[in-house]
């Protein structure tokens, strides 16, 4: 292998690494909205929900070291990202509670969860950090990597599996492609899965048929808060180690593009949260070189409108759009 | 089962526990507010007569002085602030009238600022000359990056939240790339364009605020919106695709093209709001103009049922909450990123239609009805 393409395969290997963890936290959320989805309840709320998740991450972190002093210390991250989950799943039941209980509509609903998860985690950040933009103040820990040995010798073959510097990938980013095929399993394989896209498909003909129709509806809408909490938590505590206020940057709404692009399939949602991390990569490889940076942030949403573009082309017009 | 939440259309009998619930909605978010509140804050009452006071004028009897008026100043900036709500109330209302969630108001916004400031800046001439430009250029700006979704979804059918947020970003780094680039002023410290000749600026009503000449426009634009819904056919077909699209289809009604419109229609609303922003209150245009006002419109839109006659009522309130944030935070302990929590359940509660207790008015208003038609059939 002459030395070019050594630097050529290393450079591609860089960049699918990038591509994964820019693709991990989409594809969390796009998973979990798809499975919502298909379940007739389409979740809006993912971005906020992963807002909520990255910032009660590192603050129960932060703070389980006081609460629960002389644990070891890989603990504590564990706490952390277990109460993101807990307040993530706490913030979808209110979603849930509102639209099948008290009749709002899910979308507004969701979209006020969005503005919720906006001002309760600055106004919690300004109260608990005294700090309105982050938490870079406080010290707080990352969910370990997981790191496979006994490839130093092939270092193409060790970047990829490794990552840069040979610290392996984050324990989320397997999570995250180990929930595709699992979600896809759950939606086609299993009486549950079943029953989901039941409700979804027809909900008066599904609760005929003895389905719980409003049970299936929150087991779904919880689903997607989890996922949509592993997105979050991969944010704060392995992409980046702090919470920064807005931190997802829409990542939520590209997850929902995801849904649709991938003509609302596991595998396609999988490819289309892969495109929108590619995308992103590209973005900030462009920013290397000397464009304003400005345009380098247009590259992702105008990506996105595109690709929805180039996929609609095919589907047809309003007669089938979206049924809402 | 939720296209009756987002019409308004409402029959008169209904029309008061409609109110009563809004009130109740109010109300029950500004619990939720305090509950909160009184989790991290030492004095959770003072903040809270704070935020709901904060916004007043101070009017103080003395024998010396008569009646004096003071804190004018807080007053006048929500009435700035309500009238660049009520613009985004509208752009938002109107899309959603023909179940459209529309959520590209920022957008629109920001471009229209942006069209307005380059007339402004480079067009000389007496201001009856370059403010119906400016306003034109900004209103043309906005319909047609209102018209963006509205195409996107009508022919490849993509989701219009998705891609009003997507054109979002897409415009507030456009305007920011055009200020820091084109615009900027070589003799501001930051990056912000020059000051509008005074041509284009619309004269101030109250001294030391920017309130101005828009008050007396924004009559006019609600009454617009207002005939534009219920006076006209494309209004008409805009209520009825929403209602009843199925049905709409069935009469042969062109229910794509109400759908492209009431989006366009709503970004020509917006635009006026970013007039306001640049030709009134700022009288330039910063690169870091902070968006987001475009959701506090769709609250205001939830707030007024989608009637773009409640839309300044509903403004004015929130309006008022948000000035009593920003006087909540200088004076104690609690930040104004509360108002994002009511504001997050006001909505919650104007949406919910099974919120108050089914013993309530509404099934007291029934059950009057039902007696009537049994008398009736008696």
């Amino acid at each position: 292998m002459s030395v070019e393409t050594a630097s050529l395969g290393m450079l591609v290997a860089t960049i699918v690494v990038a591509v994964l963890r820019a693709t991990t936290p989409i594809l969390f959320a796009a998973l979990g909205g798809l499975i919502s989805d298909l379940t007739g309840s389409i979740n809006v709320a993912l971005e906020g929900l992963m807002l909520i998740a990255a910032f009660f991450g590192v603050i129960a972190a932060v703070h389980a070291t006081s609460w629960f002093p002389g644990l070891p210390g890989w603990v504590y991250p564990w706490i952390g990202c277990i109460a993101a989950i807990a307040a993530a799943l706490l913030a979808t039941l209110l979603l849930a509670f509102f639209h099948l209980e008290l009749g709002a509509d899910l979308i507004v609903a969701g979209i006020a969860i969005n503005i919720l998860a906006a001002g309760l985690t600055v106004f919690l950040l300004a109260s608990i950090v005294g700090d309105k933009g982050s938490t870079a103040g406080l010290h707080s820990p990352a969910l370990p990597s997981i790191r496979i040995p006994g490839v130093d010798q092939f270092p193409i073959l060790d970047m990829l599996l490794n990552g840069e510097g040979g610290r392996g990938h984050h324990v989320l980013i397997y999570l995250a492609f180990a929930a595709a095929p699992a979600g896809a399993f759950l939606l086609a394989r299993t009486r549950y899965g079943m029953w989901m896209r039941a409700v979804g498909e027809n909900p008066q003909a599904a609760a005929v048929a003895g389905i719980p129709v409003k049970r299936v509806r929150y087991a779904a809408l919880l689903l997607s808060g989890l996922l949509a909490a592993l997105g979050g938590v991969y944010l704060s505590m392995g992409y980046l180690t702090l919470f920064q206020a807005d931190m997802t940057a829409g990542r939520g709404f590209l997850a929902l593009a995801a849904i649709f692009l991938g003509a609302r399939r596991p595998i396609g949602t999988l490819a289309a949260a892969t495109l929108f991390g590619a995308s992103s990569v590209l973005a900030t490889r462009l920013g290397a070189i000397d464009i304003p940076t400005q345009v380098v942030y247009m590259i992702p949403p105008l990506f996105t409108l595109c690709a929805l573009a180039f996929v609609g082309r095919r589907r047809g017009s309003l007669q089938r759009a979206a049924p809402f | 089962m939720s296209a009756a939440i987002l019409d308004t259309p409402l029959a008169t009998p209904r029309a008061a526990p409609v109110r009563l619930h809004t009130a109740f909605a109010v109300i029950a978010a500004l619990a939720v507010g305090f509950a909160i509140t009184a989790l991290v804050s030492d004095a959770p009452v003072r903040a809270f007569l704070a935020l709901i006071t904060g916004a007043l004028p101070d009017i103080r009897w003395s024998d010396a002085q008569g009646f004096e008026v003071r804190r004018l100043v807080r007053f006048g900036s929500v009435v700035e602030d309500a009238i660049t709500l009520t613009f985004l109330g509208l752009a938002i209302a109107i899309p959603f009238r023909a179940r459209q969630f529309s959520l590209g108001a920022d957008g629109q916004m920001f471009l229209a600022a942006l069209a307005s400031a380059g007339v402004s800046l480079y067009m000389p001439g007496p201001w009856f000359v370059v403010l119906p430009l400016a306003f034109t250029a900004a209103i043309a700006t906005g319909f047609v990056w209102g018209l963006v979704p509205g195409l996107l979804k009508a022919r490849y059918s993509a989701n219009e939240i998705v891609t009003t947020l997507m054109l979002n970003v897409i415009a507030i780094q456009f305007y920011r790339l055009l200020i820091s680039e084109h615009l900027r002023d070589p003799n501001a410290g930051f990056l912000v364009t020059p000051v509008f000749p005074s041509a284009a600026l619309l004269p101030g009503l109250m001294p030391h605020t920017n309130v101005s000449a828009m008050l007396f426009v924004v009559p006019f634009v609600v009454a617009a919106g207002w005939a534009f819904l219920m006076r006209t056919t494309l209004g008409y077909e805009i209520r009825t695709v929403g209602q009843a699209a199925p049905f709409a289809r069935q009469v042969g009604m062109p229910v794509t093209r109400a759908v492209v419109l009431s989006m366009a229609v709503g970004g020509a609303f917006a635009a006026l709001a970013g007039v306001h922003i640049g030709n009134a209150l700022l009288k330039r245009l910063p690169v870091d103009l902070s968006p987001g006002l475009g959701f506090e419109g769709l609250v205001v839109a939830l707030l007024a049922r989608n009637d773009p006659k409640a839309v300044p009522l509903a403004a004015f309130l929130y309006a008022y909450l948000r000035t009593g944030a920003q006087a909540m935070e200088r004076t104690t302990d609690v930040s104004r990123e509360v108002v994002l929590v009511i504001q997050a359940f006001i909505i919650l509660f104007v949406v919910s239609q099974r919120l108050l207790p089914a013993g309530w008015p509404r099934a007291l208003l029934r059950r009057r009805g039902n007696t009537a038609l049994k008398l009736e059939q008696a």
